[in-house]
């Protein structure tokens, strides 16, 4: 039985999952990352782009800290990091005990492939006589028995599905490292853990139940993942844009949204698919403007942050949206074309014909979710997604946390930010453990090669066959002897393997070599293993170059005699690199424990006792007299809780804790340093100022409720907001029973110049209070006059419940908007009922305004903070999908209404992801900088300070004293940017100088 | 803050009317000292001075047309440490006040105190053009301002003026004006900020009322410029498009850095040309030789050229310093320019034009240059 302080079990490798590892990692726990399948990277990896930049980006989300043995690369190829233990193929079978002490049985299969033997080199998946349908492209292509997952896998490993595989044993010969064991038995391992996170996603909606729309019936009826993999470059079609059918470009298509969500078995919405519609809609207008593209939709849940501009982008495309949901399809059986025939709002019925029709399927709970949950004593939902307890979305119980759509439907950043919040509830119940564990290797002194004359060692991979087939390598290694500075020059057969990496150290040591030139495979692998093996004998890990000769020379040239020529000049170039590499140091930094959350809100007092509750002391600032912020004005949540004294509790404990200081009525007024060794000026009472030095500063400074100019608000005080009615009933000064007739308008002053965005909490606030009012006087009649009902999630089921109980909804376009007006002191208003397409008019008692969030007026905060806003004034995080709560500034985190309008479940997981990220910069005992990261040639320096305007780190500032420019080393990301503004080269990258690069292309031509 | 008046001009004497101004100043205390151009003593050129003695205001020429340095550098030298403490007047042409608001904004230069006053400029011929004109023993500014007067095209006068759509400065506090001013009579002085207002309220000029055929007067000239601009755009494409003609024009270059030397917008303390990065060892040299057969020496003059290009397009005002400097004749200004006025199209930005409007190498969009690379 394995037995280690401080671990934790991280179930499902999809990107909660990864993220949770990477932030409890970087907090000093061991990680045992389990995934089912044979690969990491769940669902994501089958997605190419991401909405709103439509790429990937998912790399942005790699560690800051505990990385010089972590894989830096695409993450859709690799993953390492010494903390972290990816187990693939691996499945929780038993867990005993609670949290602290968690003995877990798990079975691992079969892979029936040695993975410390295989090099992956694909001989085996040649000769493999099977074929069966492959699930990474959704069916649409065919794999052999013996197989990749998908094309860069991680780890890329080959796995025999043994169910297909009729043992004819042909891999068995051919593998060149007999990696292969047909004989290999699945295996129950056992490990402890003191918490265990469950990240294991969602399953997305299988439509084969739905007979009527045809799936795997018509070929040419699809699902929205099976598009994603369709549109990929890697995927089916190779990048081209074609239908299965007849292998021609789509030119007309249709989107079905809300197939699996929001029916009656599903009476939930699965919350992303219809951005990955709009998203895919986008793709497919890029790869030709003309194609037509219908989208078939019941509400846009356009309700994150930018969504809505999305959205307006998209519509701009000339993408047709048309409102309904389709009931059938049918195919053309000569064209294998579609028809559709649907009802317009207006009750008209239209016959159309589609080329595609992609199924926008929704989330359901992964089918293992019911044994986990058994297992581990957790409820689960009617549809059987993971409860988790009130108020909180991540805690399932105490030990066990859930992040992404274990626990319900969820879009990325929502994942990342679970992620966060969970592991930040790890390191609460397992505190003493934090930062204990390091996977990284002790290595010798560092021998100081600074000054020596560069002696250099080659050593060459055969790659069994895989280069010494294609690149002559006797050949080679007579040229690279020949090279200046070149020591020795030796060949092995598989330098992976650790009988060979060793003979390489010896020769290292023993010929006192000096700079080390790896000829091998792609780097994404290997390159972590190489540098451990330089820095075990003593040599700084700058000074190794690794050249691709299998990737980028023997699997792409055919050519022997071009091929050898080729990897000479590689060789050369890096032996001319290789003279002018320094040995680079980390340098270090040290971290002032204290943090400073700005706004005493609901999220920044969650923020505060986070941080406090991991023994780090905290001034939470509020600029008025008053904590708790907007939450003072919630009286209850959608879903029934008593959102007034949790806040009681909440302000209750901050009070309380002896590591939080409140300061009142105080402001932010100077921010100087960066991350780790800030410095800040508070101004207290508008009067006093007091300098405090801070490691990390949150941002939870919220928002406040839009007071509308529209619909004669503040002229009749019957015309009030939904916060306004709700205090109202709440403090019973509203007699529910009396009021006969109450219309709520939804998107007053939201979704338009200027808030061109949806404030996500609206439509559930309506619902929640027309449902409060109706439960206690059934009579009355309650109209809600909506654009699009965003009841996302489980509150879907509220919506529903509200049309149930007879509350009306009204449908408006926002070119024609509801009229209200007062008529002899009576209320009216006209809508025009796109349903009935006629004019209702209704003299209600009341008229509630759903009016949104608006920022604070964040300007002044922002420039102090030298963070951005976004256009419509809220904080603009780093990237919104990966790191939606840390900014470009390191050091600074944001979260609750500052961020952007969201729910008070929503604000306390993002309260606590930023705490996370506080913490896991406190709980550094130093910090390190990279190793190729930018200096100033001092003398060169002009003080010109465009680099400082263009680095986006915020890593270089104006020495005052000099007037030139300086690097804060530890914020240097090495992006380079410096240097390509810097006219005269004061600045350069570490590794990356010009006199290297000169010499290199020297080398090449 | 917009402010028009005249200044009688006697005797058909412009540059002695500009200096009695200039000398009340200085005599006023509106400034502590005046950065102007004077005759140097074998009066076949014009230096700048720094004049504090209203005395020495005598030799001022700031009509002059030639320019042996562009002041901005000047400027640069004076203030980049630390900005003066009290007013300086500093009389610059448009080419110069530009230079100068790039180097601002590139922090090399301060503009605390200044007070900028801009001059008219009718073009300048090169340094060695004005000298035999002036050994010729006519007055070229006056012969100059007579040409002009009679709408004469003067083809002597630096490509870089002929082509320059910028004859009026912008960004200046005060303005010299002659273009649609009848300058045998009057001179005008303008006013466009409230710093310049104040200095002409502690004159008693009278108002200038020809605001109009003002306008109409720069608008007809610049647009004859443009012209002439475009038609020398068209021309550099043709004559300098391509690897083979790049190599002509510079193949006489002889590596002096002569050009940067000048150049106001090259503003680096060491040139990276001239840093260790391009010293070699001999065996290099021979290994290129061996490669290629031979090597034209010095090496590396295009890239010099290339790199100083790439590092000054954005923000070159077409001063054509550069190609006055050039012993080589390289005709410098028409491929900086030409570059130049493409690259700051691709970013809608004018050198020169706003000291608030960023630097576009410091400002990055999301959605800008999508398509850089495709044709």
């Amino acid at each position: 039985m394995e037995k280690d302080i401080g671990a934790v079990m991280v179930v499902g490798a999809g990107i909660g999952g990864i993220k949770a590892s990477f932030d409890l990692a970087e907090l000093g726990f061991k990680v045992y990352l389990i995934d089912k399948s044979s690969n990491i990277g769940g669902t994501l990896s089958q997605l190419d782009k991401q909405f709103p930049t439509n790429d990937c980006g998912m790399c942005q989300m790699l560690p800051i800290f505990k990385r010089e043995e972590a894989s830096e690369f695409c993450l859709r190829r690799d993953l390492t990091h010494p903390n972290i233990q990816i187990m693939t193929n691996t499945e929780v079978e038993k867990v005993e005990g609670s949290v602290g002490n968690f003995k877990i049985s798990f079975k691992k299969k079969a892979r029936y492939i040695k993975e410390d033997k295989c090099i992956g080199c694909g001989l085996c998946t040649e000769v493999c006589p099977i074929e069966v349908k492959d699930e990474f492209n959704e069916g649409l292509t065919s794999r052999k028995a013996i197989y990749i997952k998908y094309p860069q896998a991680i780890p890329n490993l080959y796995t025999i599905d043994i169910e297909s595989c009729n043992r004819c044993g042909e891999c068995v010969k051919v593998c060149p490292t007999n990696a292969i064991d047909l004989s290999q038995k699945d295996e129950i391992l056992e490990l402890e853990v003191g918490a265990i996170i469950l990240s294991s996603g969602f399953e997305e909606f299988n439509p084969h139940s739905l007979h009527q729309y045809g799936y795997r019936e018509y070929p040419n009826v699809v699902t929205s993942i099976e598009l994603e993999r369709m549109l990929s470059g890697m995927g089916p079609y190779n990048g081209r844009f074609i239908r299965p059918s007849d292998g021609k470009m789509p030119r007309k298509i249709a989107f079905l949204q809300c197939i699996g969500s929001r029916d009656k078995e599903r009476d939930y919405c699965s919350s992303a698919c219809c951005m990955i519609a709009l998203k895919e809609a986008m793709i497919i207008k890029d790869i030709d403007p003309t194609i037509d593209v219908q989208i078939f939709f019941m509400d846009m849940r356009t309700f994150g942050k930018g969504y809505y501009r999305y959205y307006e982008k998209v519509k701009e495309k000339g993408i047709k949206f048309i409102r309904c949901k389709v009931p059938a399809i049918e195919e053309f059986s000569d064209t294998k074309n579609l028809k559709i025939i649907y009802e317009t709002e207006k009750g008209d019925y239209v016959k159309d014909e589609f080329d595609l029709v992609i199924l926008s399927v929704g989330q359901t709970p992964p089918d293992k979710a019911k044994n986990i949950s058994e297992t581990l004593g957790l409820k689960l939902n009617k549809y059987g997604f993971c409860k988790t307890i009130d108020f909180s979305n991540v805690i399932a119980k105490e030990g066990i946390y859930t992040c992404g759509s274990f626990s319900g439907p969820k879009d990325i950043s929502e994942t990342i930010v679970e992620a966060s919040a969970a592991a930040l509830e790890v390191s609460r119940v397992m505190l003493s453990s934090r930062g204990k564990f390091s996977g990284e290797d002790n290595y010798p002194q560092e021998i100081d090669a600074t000054n020596e004359d560069p002696k250099i060692g080659i050593f060459i991979c055969h790659c069994g066959q895989e280069i010494s087939s294609i690149i002559d390598i006797k050949e080679v290694e007579k040229f690279a002897s020949k090279l200046s500075n070149v020591q020795l020059v030796k060949d092995f057969k598989y330098l992976c393997f650790k009988s060979d990496l060793d003979k390489v150290k010896k020769e290292i040591a023993d010929s006192k070599i000096n700079r080390v030139i790896f000829a091998a495979c792609t780097s994404y692998k290997y390159e972590v293993l190489f540098k451990k093996a330089v820095r075990q004998v003593g040599l700084n890990p700058s000074l190794l170059q690794i050249v691709n000769f299998r990737e980028q020379i023997s699997w792409v040239h055919k050519d022997k005699k071009l091929a050898t020529e080729k990897a000479k000049k590689f060789l050369s170039m890096a032996v001319e690199k290789s003279i002018l590499q320094q040995p680079l140091p980390l340098i270090t930094d040290s971290v002032i424990k204290r943090v400073l959350v700005i706004g005493a809100g609901l999220s920044g007092m969650v923020a505060a006792f986070s941080i406090a509750k991991q023994g780090f002391e905290v001034d939470l600032i509020e600029k008025s007299s008053e904590l708790g912020g907007n939450a003072r004005e919630i009286y209850w949540t959608l879903e029934g809780l008593d959102a007034q004294n949790f806040l009681k509790e909440k302000i209750k404990q901050i009070e309380e804790n002896k590591l939080i200081n409140i300061y009142k009525n105080t402001e932010l007024e100077e921010v100087t340093g960066y991350a780790g060794n800030f410095k800040a000026v508070l101004k207290i009472d508008q009067s006093e100022s007091k300098v405090v030095p801070y490691g990390a500063i949150i941002v939870a400074t919220g928002a406040k409720e839009n007071k509308p100019k529209e619909y004669l608000y503040g002229k009749d005080k019957r015309i009030i907001t939904q916060r306004e009615i709700e205090k109202l009933i709440a403090n019973r000064e509203i007699d529910v029973n009396s009021q006969s007739s109450i219309v709520m308008i939804q998107c007053v002053g939201s979704r338009e110049e200027p808030h061109l965005y949806c404030s996500r909490v609206c439509c559930s606030q309506a619902i929640k209070n027309a449902l409060k009012i109706k439960e206690e006087n059934p009579k009355a009649n309650i109209y809600i006059l909506y654009r699009d009902i965003m009841t996302y999630g489980f509150k879907e089921e509220y919506y529903t419940k509200a049309r149930e109980m007879g509350i009306s909804f009204i449908r408006y376009d926002v070119e024609n908007k509801p009229h209200l007006e007062i008529k002899e002191n009576k209320l009216e208003i006209r809508v025009t009922d796109p349903v009935l397409n006629e004019e209702l008019v209704i003299n209600p008692g009341l008229v509630v305004l759903s009016t949104g969030m608006i920022p604070e007026d964040n300007r002044s905060l922002a420039k102090v903070l030298d963070v951005p806003l976004n256009e419509d004034g809220f904080f603009e995080e780093a990237n919104i999908k990966f790191r939606p709560v840390e900014f470009l500034r390191d050091g600074i985190f944001v979260c609750g209404l500052a961020h952007s309008p969201r729910s008070i479940e929503e604000s306390i997981v993002q309260a606590n992801a930023a705490s996370a990220k506080a913490v896991i910069l406190l709980s550094q005992e130093r910090i390190l900088s990279r190793r190729y990261i930018a200096e100033v040639n001092e003398r060169w320096c002009s003080g010109c300070e465009v680099c400082i305007s263009a680095c986006p780190f915020k890593a270089r500032v104006i020495d005052e004293e000099k007037k030139i420019a300086k690097v804060i080393p530890t914020l240097c990301r090495g992006c380079g940017i410096c240097t390509t503004v810097c006219p005269n080269g004061a600045t350069k990258l570490k590794g990356y100088e010009d006199k290297q690069i000169l010499s290199v292309v020297d080398a090449a031509i | 803050m917009a402010k028009e008046v005249i200044v009688e001009v006697k005797d058909g004497k412009v540059k002695e009317t500009i200096n009695s101004f200039l000398n009340g100043l200085l005599e006023k205390n509106l400034v502590s000292a005046l950065l102007v151009p004077r005759e140097v003593p074998s009066k076949d050129n014009v230096a700048q001075s720094l004049v504090n003695n209203p005395d020495e205001l005598k030799e001022a020429n700031v009509i002059a047309p030639v320019l042996p340095v562009n002041s901005a550098g000047i400027i640069s030298d004076m203030t980049r440490l630390s900005p003066y403490k009290s007013p300086v007047g500093v009389i610059l042409r448009s080419c110069e006040i530009r230079a100068l608001i790039e180097l601002v904004k590139l922090k090399q230069a301060s503009l605390d105190n200044l007070l900028i006053i801009g001059v008219d400029c009718l073009g300048t011929y090169s340094v060695s053009d004005y000298q035999s004109l002036c050994k010729q023993g006519s007055s070229p500014s006056d012969e100059l301002l007579r040409k002009f007067k009679e709408g004469e095209e003067d083809a002597q006068l630096r490509e870089a003026c002929r082509v320059c759509e910028y004859p009026i400065p912008s960004n200046a506090d005060l303005v010299i004006g002659l273009i649609g001013v009848d300058f045998e009579k009057n001179i005008l002085l303008e006013s466009h900020t409230k710093k310049g207002e104040e200095i002409l309220e502690k004159f008693s000029f009278s108002e200038f009322n020809q605001l109009k055929e003002r306008k109409e007067s720069i608008s007809k000239y610049i647009n004859g410029k443009i012209e002439k601009r475009d038609t020398l755009f068209s021309q550099t494409k043709e004559e300098a498009s391509g690897w083979e003609n790049l190599l002509s024009v510079f193949s006489t270059c002889i590596n002096c850095h002569n050009c940067m030397k000048v150049c106001p917008i090259c503003y680096c303390r060491e040139c990276f040309f001239e840093s260790p990065t391009f010293e070699f060892d001999s065996g290099k040299y021979l290994g290129w030789a061996k490669r290629k057969g031979s090597i034209k020496m010095p090496t590396d003059t295009i890239l010099f050229h290339l790199g100083r290009m790439s590092h000054m397009a954005t923000s070159c005002v077409g001063c054509g310093a550069c190609e006055q400097a050039c012993p080589s004749n390289i005709p410098l200004l028409k491929i900086f320019k030409t570059v130049g006025y493409n690259v700051q199209e691709i970013f809608k930005y004018v050198p020169g034009r706003d000291l608030e409007e960023p630097l576009p190498l410091t400002t990055f969009k999301e959605e800008e240059l999508q398509n850089v690379g495709e044709e």
